[in-house]
């Protein structure tokens, strides 16, 4: 239980960004280790290890390592979601900035895997150190001969290319961001059942493995250590497995990057960070803006796990955990983030695109101190009417903060419908 | 979309009814084969499904082992869902009756509620799914979002940003039908509006399409716009006399004006589309330089006449006229009127110098176009030989996309300048221009060594390889008569159709060119021998032809030498000129004749595939105009005693027994989709 540090084990030595450091630190191991199974028992490997998708839905990676076909008939393509675009959450840009070859060697061991020819991390467009760091990785792991053609002599061919963002949250979503990549406008591709699932035909019609940064960086580890060590780290859960990056921020003294195991109980993690600042805790948003607030009773209870998180209301998401303190306006927190969401709708679906503007305008009247006592049944209908309406994720990630605020801090609205101002003195 | 379908039958349950549908069908358009609709905006079936908007979205399960269904959480959109095995969908429930008022709701807080003075109230998507699927009031008490009104995307096309609704058809529209990609979206959220990049003009040759597709009156046609409300129109189906393609079109009108040309569908011609030509190029519509009386010279001026002092005037001049007369006949003239006119000539005239070519050399016939229109998404490739399809036959160029788009056919295009069909075709060639006749000779050279198992290098080989791999019809137009080598470039065509063993198709530019052949206007049809259109201008010049007869056709604007027109019209001594309009070669006349102009009379045309359309009359000619047939009826009458003709149907009828080409053709058959002439022979293996 509480900070295990694998990933960023060594993300406090620069040494470990190059390619020497990295294989003293016992880099490429995985790899190569990897080279030395068949494809199939790398996938197996990760299944033991229980791995699950780090990039907020938390679905398992071996799903998607072995739904690529075994008989290539296209170019497979392996794609890494470096788009960290989640308010609260700067994981990915640690580990691109410290620990590049992690994401590199994660991702060759994947292609391994899935026969993929050709990988793209697609970083955010904002991440500018993050993609200068993942460039001079990538160009030293070619001058070894860990990419490009006959990796490590074993007649593997990879090349990594970095596409960076233009500043879309939505290309963050993995059929937008395969849209963006392929030079379209960054809007969501249909989806399974509509379509076929990215891993049959994803970037360019062909099979498409794409995963979170943190995803791949596991890869390594599981490779060389094995993936039932991997999974006897968080064990004490339903079914998280391994360690999570949160990147905690808000009303906490030393507010960062911690990495735990899963079984931990959130307040642990609160006090990884150093604890509050400025007044008691009063809510606390675990999994990036858009996964639902806790108050601090659920806070209390709540233990580090998807199952485990989803029990007291809210989610582990991409790991943006902001916690706040008593002063916190919560009505302006949400009309925040709802004004985030109104900004980033890409405008393909109805509900999201005229419903998160709604929200907003609401909110921002609200705020304004010209409520009335029904806009917030109001918000609880737009938000219903948006929830699982709109084409994809980003509609529901639109709704859910609002609607859990309702739910769980709607005194606070009430009192500023009914007073027309904040319930909580300026601290 | 609904094409035909190889596709396994899978057993999907609709509201409780069990029923077989192709695997893979949309839900939306499985719903249909029970009678039940579910409303739609962004969702077009001749476009890639994109559930958008979200306004069709149902409740759906899975059929389990033990029989019982589990519903999915989420409702799915239908425009996007295809059918599988087991699927259990549910469109009527309180959920999804919840769902649609949702999303109406949202759709309808920023749109302006005009109505009443929008072009699309009336018959307009969102007005009519509100009344039936949506809240009957808003709750929204914000700002509504505002935009540029009536924003000019370019002469015909006007933007109503504030009415979009974001539904993407006309992005779509330039993206897979017309394919010049020139509206896309900007911005995003609910800032998002369709716009053309940058903003310059919306230059798409089809771009009146996207006014029809659109569910709101935010593209509106830029003529029409607040002209009529759609409850004051009246309509009539009519064939569009731009080209030769026949789109079916609708003659809007209102108070006896026409206010508005549409798109009527005909899946084996236009689909649903007309080209920007067809729907905004009608210079003959409520155009003030209408001819509308029967006029006659006296002196130097014209003065007023009556039909039948014309008549008498024109008799004497023609009657019996044999070599000294000549006739000339316009691309606009129906069957009808071209079977009479060559009647007129044939009976009362006694003369064969008759034609409707206007290319600079007339020709030997040519075999008719054997394609046909539909037909060409099934090809694997067409050889686009010297023709800008885009302009001279845009329905056929939007099937050739189409067949590109849908089924990857590969289009070799050769022409002397660059093309819009470079932009999918698989190869495309250029010769210098008068170099057609070598280019050709070249490539069946290239042709002979490749049927041999050699080759040789560069794009020509790499032409003909394609075109031994597809082996598509090959497309060209009669414009190719106006080429100095022009028999030279038909032989070597023909040539290359026999090595490839594929049909050549001349295609005919005209709204009835090919309904002229035919009907045989022209010197050299059914074994007669006269003057061809060079010649006979040649011979009203130089005196030897004393009366010209121009139905329908200023040969000032169709002919390319115009010297050559002038010093004919000039030197002959009696001229006819039967028009629509006060054109050019009507100042020559000796009696000008008021034709009806399209809209005007009933009739039929023959397009370019050879199918007969009818249409009818929409509006009423102005003052004295008549159709063309009637006059040519009452001049054969008063030369001799006969039965007159009194319709349009009664002709054909007549045509379908006297030509046998249109044998078993009947106007109500011509009217509701058409009837192709000749037996049909597969596609690609016309000739042997």
């Amino acid at each position: 239980m509480g900070e295990y540090k694998l990933l960023l084990r060594h993300s406090h030595d620069p040494a470990y960004a190059t390619l020497d450091g990295y294989q003293r630190l016992g880099g490429y191991e995985g790899l190569r280790k990897a080279l030395s199974m068949d494809r199939q028992q790398v996938i197996d490997e990760v299944k033991t290890s229980g791995l699950r998708g780090r990039g907020g839905a938390g679905f398992p990676a071996w799903i998607k390592w072995n739904g690529l076909p075994k008989q290539k008939t296209k170019p497979h393509y392996l794609i890494c979601n470096a788009d960290e675009g989640e308010p609260g959450t700067f994981k990915d840009k640690q580990l691109m900035e410290t620990c590049p070859f992690l994401v590199v060697e994660g991702m060759t061991i994947a292609a391994y895997a899935t026969q993929a020819d050709v990988g793209y991390i697609y970083i955010r467009g904002e991440f500018v150190d993050a993609a200068r760091s993942m460039r001079r990785a990538i160009d030293e792991a070619y001058r070894a001969g860990l990419l490009g053609k006959n990796i490590l002599g074993a007649g593997m061919d990879f090349e990594l290319h970095i596409h960076t963002g233009a500043g879309s949250y939505e290309c963050g979503e993995e059929s937008a961001l395969m849209s963006s990549l392929m030079g379209e406008r960054g809007m969501p591709r249909l989806k399974f059942p509509h379509a076929p699932l990215p891993t049959i035909s994803g970037l360019w019609d062909s099979p498409t493995l794409i995963n979170n940064v943190e995803t791949y960086a596991c890869a390594p580890f599981i490779l060389s250590n094995g993936g039932a060590w991997y999974a006897s780290i968080g064990a004490s859960t339903k079914n998280s497995r391994g360690t999570k990056i949160f990147s905690v921020s808000g009303h906490v003294r030393k507010p960062g990057n911690y990495e735990v195991e899963f079984g931990t109980p959130l307040m642990e993690l609160l006090e990884l960070a150093g604890g509050m600042k400025g007044g008691a805790l009063k809510a606390c948003v675990p999994g990036g803006s858009s996964v639902p607030i806790l108050d601090a009773e659920a806070c209390q209870k709540a233990i580090i796990g998807y199952e485990e998180m989803m029990e007291v209301g809210s989610m582990v998401g991409s790991g943006g955990c902001m916690f706040l303190n008593e002063h916190t306006d919560i009505v302006e927190f949400i009309w925040r983030t709802s004004m985030f969401y109104k900004d980033e709708s890409c405008g393909k679906c109805t509900p999201c695109r005229e419903g998160t503007r709604w929200m907003f305008l609401i909110l921002d009247r609200i705020k304004a101190g010209q409520g009335r006592p029904e806009d917030l049944q109001l918000l609880e209908d737009v938000c219903r009417q948006i929830d699982g309406r709109s084409f994809c994720g980003l509609g529901d990630a639109a709704a859910w903060p609002v609607a859990g605020a309702l739910k769980v801090f709607r005194h606070e609205f009430e009192h500023y419908v009914r007073h027309g101002r904040s319930l909580v003195a300026r601290g | 979309m609904a094409r035909k379908t190889d596709a396994p039958p899978v057993n999907i349950t609709i509201n409780g009814i069990d029923l077989q549908v192709p695997k893979g069908e949309l839900i939306v358009e499985s719903v249909k084969r029970l009678g039940l609709e579910i409303p739609i905006f962004c969702y077009h079936p001749r476009m890639k499904p994109v559930g958008m908007c979200r306004m069709c979205l149902v409740e759906v399960g899975m059929k389990q082992p033990d029989g019982s269904v589990r519903k999915m959480p989420k409702p799915q959109a239908a425009c996007t869902l295809p059918a599988s095995e087991g699927l259990v969908i549910f469109t009527d429930t309180e959920q999804i009756h919840k769902d649609r008022k949702g999303v109406l709701e949202f759709l309808l807080i920023n749109h302006p509620l005009d109505c009443p003075i929008c072009d699309r109230g009336g018959e307009c998507p969102l007005q009519n799914n509100t009344l039936f699927y949506g809240p009957s009031t808003s709750r929204f008490v914000e700002m509504k979002r505002h935009a540029v009104k009536a924003y000019p995307l370019s002469k015909h096309v006007t933007l109503d940003l504030e009415r979009c609704i974001q539904c993407g058809r006309c992005v779509r529209f330039t993206e897979e039908i017309s394919g010049d990609a020139q509206l896309a979206f900007r911005h995003r959220g609910a800032e998002m509006q369709p716009v053309t990049f940058e903003l310059e003009e919306f230059t798409s040759k089809f771009s009146g399409n996207t006014i029809e597709i659109c569910p709101v009156g935010a593209l509106t046609s830029s003529h029409y716009r607040f002209r009529a409300r759609p409850w004051d129109l009246e309509t009539a189906p009519g064939i569009c006399t731009m080209c030769s393609n026949g789109c079916n079109v609708w003659f809007d009108r209102r108070k006896g004006k026409l206010v508005r040309i549409n798109g009527r569908t005909n899946e084996a011609v236009n689909e649903e589309w007309t080209c920007d030509k067809g729907k905004f190029g009608t210079d003959w519509m409520n155009n003030p330089r209408r001819a509308s009386d029967v006029k006659v010279r006296r002196g130097d001026g014209f003065s007023r006449a009556d039909w039948a002092e014309a008549y008498a005037e024109i008799l004497e001049r023609f009657r019996e006229g044999g070599h000294e007369v000549a006739g000339l006949a316009g691309p606009m003239l129906s069957n009808e009127d071209l079977y009479l006119l060559r009647r007129m000539f044939d009976e009362t005239f006694g003369s064969s110098n008759l034609d409707h070519r206007m290319t600079s050399v007339q020709g030997p016939a040519v075999e008719p176009p054997s394609f046909t229109i539909e037909g060409l998404e099934d090809e694997k490739g067409a050889f686009v030989f010297g023709a800008s399809l885009s302009d001279e036959s845009p329905i056929v160029y939007l099937r050739l996309r189409k067949a590109w788009y849908r089924q990857g056919a590969r289009i070799c295009v050769a022409t002397s300048r660059p093309d819009d069909a470079d932009a999918f075709a698989a190869v495309s060639v250029r010769y210098p221009q008068g170099g057609e006749a070598e280019f050709l000779r070249s490539l069946v050279a290239e042709l002979r060594v490749q049927l041999e198992g050699g080759r040789s290098f560069g794009e020509l080989a790499d032409l003909a390889s394609t075109l031994l791999e597809t082996r598509g019809p090959i497309l060209a137009t009669e414009s190719l008569w106006n080429l100095d080598q022009a028999g030279e470039v038909l032989a070597q065509l023909r040539l290359a159709a026999e090595l490839l063993g594929v049909s050549l198709n001349v295609m005919a530019l005209g709204a009835n060119g090919q309904g002229a052949e035919e009907l045989g206007v022209r010197p050299d049809a059914f074994d007669r021998t006269g003057l061809g259109t060079r010649q006979i201008l040649e011979a009203c010049a130089d005196g030897r032809i004393r009366a010209l007869w121009l139905a329908g056709v200023d040969p000032f604007e169709a002919f390319p030498d115009r010297s050559l027109v002038q010093r004919a019209l000039e030197n002959v001594e009696y001229l006819v000129v039967q028009t629509a309009l006060e054109t050019e070669a009507a100042a020559y006349a000796s009696v000008v004749l008021p034709i009806t102009a399209p809209g005007e009379s009933d009739g039929s045309f023959t397009n370019v595939e050879r199918r007969v359309q009818a249409f009818e009359k929409a509006v009423d000619p102005p003052a004295e105009a008549k159709p063309a047939w009637r006059v040519f009826s009452e001049l054969m009458v008063r030369a001799e005693p006969r039965t007159p003709h009194f319709s349009a149907r009664e002709i054909l009828a007549e045509i379908a027994r006297e030509v046998p080409a249109f044998q078993g053709v009947e106007w109500s058959a011509a009217r509701d989709g058409g009837v192709l002439l000749g037996a049909r022979r597969p596609l690609s293996r016309a000739r042997s």
